[in-house]
């Protein structure tokens, strides 16, 4: 009795010790992760100097940056830029992946397999080398700088239908007999969809969402390909690394481009927030559900 | 309201795997049919293309004189319960049972009739404002009955609807179907793996094997004329047990003669062996376990084994002995007319004699293993 109740403090000791070790190690690196957007959130209130200085901590605080952000330069006209692109992406996308994953989780037709074969091996190839010929194309047709707007939209919903493979996952694990059930109470196919298949997939649905908005919301790299002369044009990201080829603006404004940095962040910090446990559903909601 | 009548429909899955074959089938108005066989039957897949869950791949399907081989499920107008239940888990068992109404547009009071009347007659009423996972298997299954009675379709579909209950409330359930039966009076068309349900619920059943009907008939005519060996050990439990022997036929009478033993063929069966002129030759003889009856080491006709269990099973005995041959017969015995000295020395080891009824015996040809009179 004395030995193993020994031996199950020296259990609980041991767990207790490498808890600690693993969370002493996963605060480090959280500071780590954490020191370059706390210095910009820091910075973005200083007003005491718009320059770069050698401390972090304001000396005075105040919204001058956002004030002179939001009326001053064309930062309003790239946020509403990414605002609609990340909107309409993210509905368009919506439609596209749930059509398709709905599709190939339930119908059976010649060629699925191949389809769903070709769709695994193209998504294989990074995006960007299309890069040139996706600009091409693009200003070809003028949809470019100043109407990069839906240059870019056409661009992110394009291949959309192609990620749907954690919205099939979770489809597959709705039993076929609900669909067969609702077809034979009477509902066509895009009524099983939008009555029993989707109000059933909620954490996908806001995944899917979160994830469509998101990627056109931190592009810079096609973004920056597309609409790089006007500032009609641009996205935030565009926007504000322009800011950063200046000498004045990087060094005289440097503070307005830290609360531009906050502006882009808060939406998708919000959206985290309240959608957080639909989206841990959603990654991990078709693997395990089965 | 309605009848279905199936001509030559086949239906093969990819190239070549024929699932179910020729199927020819009337079935009249408010007549309630059973589809039974083993697992991979093609009992399912038939209910499935009435249902219009799977494509036909040749022949046709008619619902009251209308072919319906290309009609989406929901414009047959059929009703299905299936065997998971199906019911829509975001749903109440309101919403549930009122889904296929909304869908029609019916009026909300209409709706909240229907539903209502449902709920009363199959005792759930008080679940109405309950998600089905809250239910239990039982309550899940009348709710699924509900959501397609309220239908008041052409035809009811049931697929293993107990299947997924355990034994008692299944028994309890197959009551209950017997009577809504009684109340909602419609075509109904029940598929089961299990003959119990088969016999009980069936005006007539449809026995399938390998995607092809054995038989069709009354619970009575396939347990007492079944068509072939199939059917025969198939309906009934314990199922039949069967002897390879000889039927002989002397001076117009007939006589099986399994292990030695000769015992006279009578009744009904002896007059339609005659009919049909039937000669000597060797038979798979089948003798139903309650058509066995125990004897003792005087009577002539009494083939001598050893109890090897005797499953007690309250109203009568399931005793399993083996033959000197080492062949195995199961006999059903009343215990009501055992005294309690013969219970006693029924135990492991112990030597019986069994004989057969008369009237009660089936001839199946050795290699065609069809009934010689039916």
């Amino acid at each position: 009795m004395m030995r193993s109740n020994a031996h199950h403090m020296g259990m609980r000791t041991k767990t207790k010790i490498s808890n600690t070790i693993i969370y002493i190690v996963l605060v480090i690196m959280m500071l780590i992760w954490l020191i370059p957007f706390v210095c910009i959130l820091l910075e973005s209130f200083r007003i005491e100097s718009t320059g770069k200085v050698g401390y972090v901590i304001p000396k005075v605080w105040g919204f001058d940056n956002y004030i002179s952000l939001w009326t001053k330069t064309d930062f309003p006209t790239w946020y509403l830029n990414t605002l609609i692109i990340g909107l309409v992406v993210a509905v368009v996308q919506m439609a596209f992946v749930l059509c398709t994953s709905y599709t190939l989780s339930r119908m059976r037709f010649k060629g699925r397999k191949g389809l769903m074969n070709f769709i695994l091996v193209l998504g294989m190839f990074p995006g960007f080398i299309t890069m040139i010929v996706l600009y091409k194309v693009l200003s070809g047709v003028g949809l470019t700088n100043e109407n990069a707007i839906f240059g870019l939209m056409l661009v992110f919903t394009a291949s959309s239908g192609m990620g749907y493979y954690v919205s099939k996952g979770f489809f597959d694990t709705i039993p076929k007999s609900l669909d067969e059930a609702a077809r034979v109470d009477g509902a066509t196919r895009l009524q099983v969809l939008t009555k029993v298949t989707l109000p059933m997939s909620k954490p996908i649905v806001i995944y899917t969402i979160l994830t469509a908005f998101m990627a056109p919301w931190g592009d810079f790299m096609f973004a920056r390909y597309i609409s790089h002369l006007t500032s009609k044009g641009m996205t935030v990201a565009v926007g504000l690394q322009s800011w950063l080829n200046t000498e004045l603006m990087t060094n005289a404004y440097y503070t307005r481009f830290c609360a531009g940095g906050v502006m882009v962040a808060i939406p998708i910090t919000l959206l985290f927030m309240f959608l957080q446990k639909y989206y841990v559903e959603g990654v991990t909601g078709g693997a395990v559900k089965g | 309201m309605a009848t279905v009548k199936l001509t030559n429909v086949k239906k093969v899955y990819g190239k070549n795997v024929v699932a179910v074959n020729e199927f020819n089938l009337e079935i009249a108005d408010k007549e309630f049919v059973v589809f039974v066989g083993p697992s991979g039957c093609g009992k399912s897949t038939t209910l499935r293309m009435i249902a219009g869950l799977e494509e036909i791949t040749e022949g046709t399907i008619e619902i009251d004189g209308r072919v319906v081989n290309d009609l989406q499920p929901k414009d047959r107008d059929i009703a299905m319960v299936f065997q998971n239940y199906a019911l829509y888990p975001h749903l109440t068992v309101f919403e549930n049972m009122a889904f296929s109404l909304r869908l029609r547009k019916m009026k909300q009071d209409d709706v909240y009739a229907k539903v209502t009347e449902a709920a009363d007659i199959l005792g759930i009423t008080e679940l109405l404002m309950r998600k089905p996972r809250e239910l239990s298997g039982g309550q899940r299954q009348r709710v699924a009955i509900g959501r397609a009675m309220v239908r008041d379709s052409k035809v009811f579909l049931m697929d293993e609807p107990l299947s997924n209950l355990d034994a008692k409330l299944r028994n309890q359930m197959r009551a209950e179907i017997i009577l809504l039966r009684q109340k909602i009076n419609t075509t109904f068309i029940y598929v089961t793996h299990d003959q119990t349900e088969a016999m009980t619920l069936g005006d007539r059943i449809v026995i399938m094997k390998d995607g092809i009907i054995q038989q069709v008939g009354t619970p009575a005519e396939v347990f007492d004329m079944p068509y072939n060996l199939f059917v025969a050990e198939f309906v009934g439990a314990p199922k039949m047990n069967t002897f390879e022997t000889e039927l002989v036929c002397e001076n117009g009478k007939y006589y099986v003669t399994p292990y030695g033993a000769k015992i006279q063929v009578e009744g009904k069966k002896a007059d339609k062996l005659a009919q049909r002129n039937v000669q000597t030759q060797r038979i798979i003889l089948g003798v139903r376990p309650e058509h066995i009856a125990l004897t003792d080491a005087n009577d002539p006709r009494g083939i001598p084994s050893k109890v090897e269990v005797n499953e007690m099973m309250g109203g009568e005995l399931h005793l399993h002995v083996i033959t000197d041959d080492g062949d195995r017969v199961i006999i059903r015995v009343q215990t009501i007319n055992l005294t309690e000295d013969v219970r006693a020395s029924l135990t492991y080891g112990s030597t019986v004699y069994f004989t057969f009824e008369g009237k009660a015996m089936h001839f199946f040809g050795v290699d065609s293993k069809h009934n010689l009179i039916s």
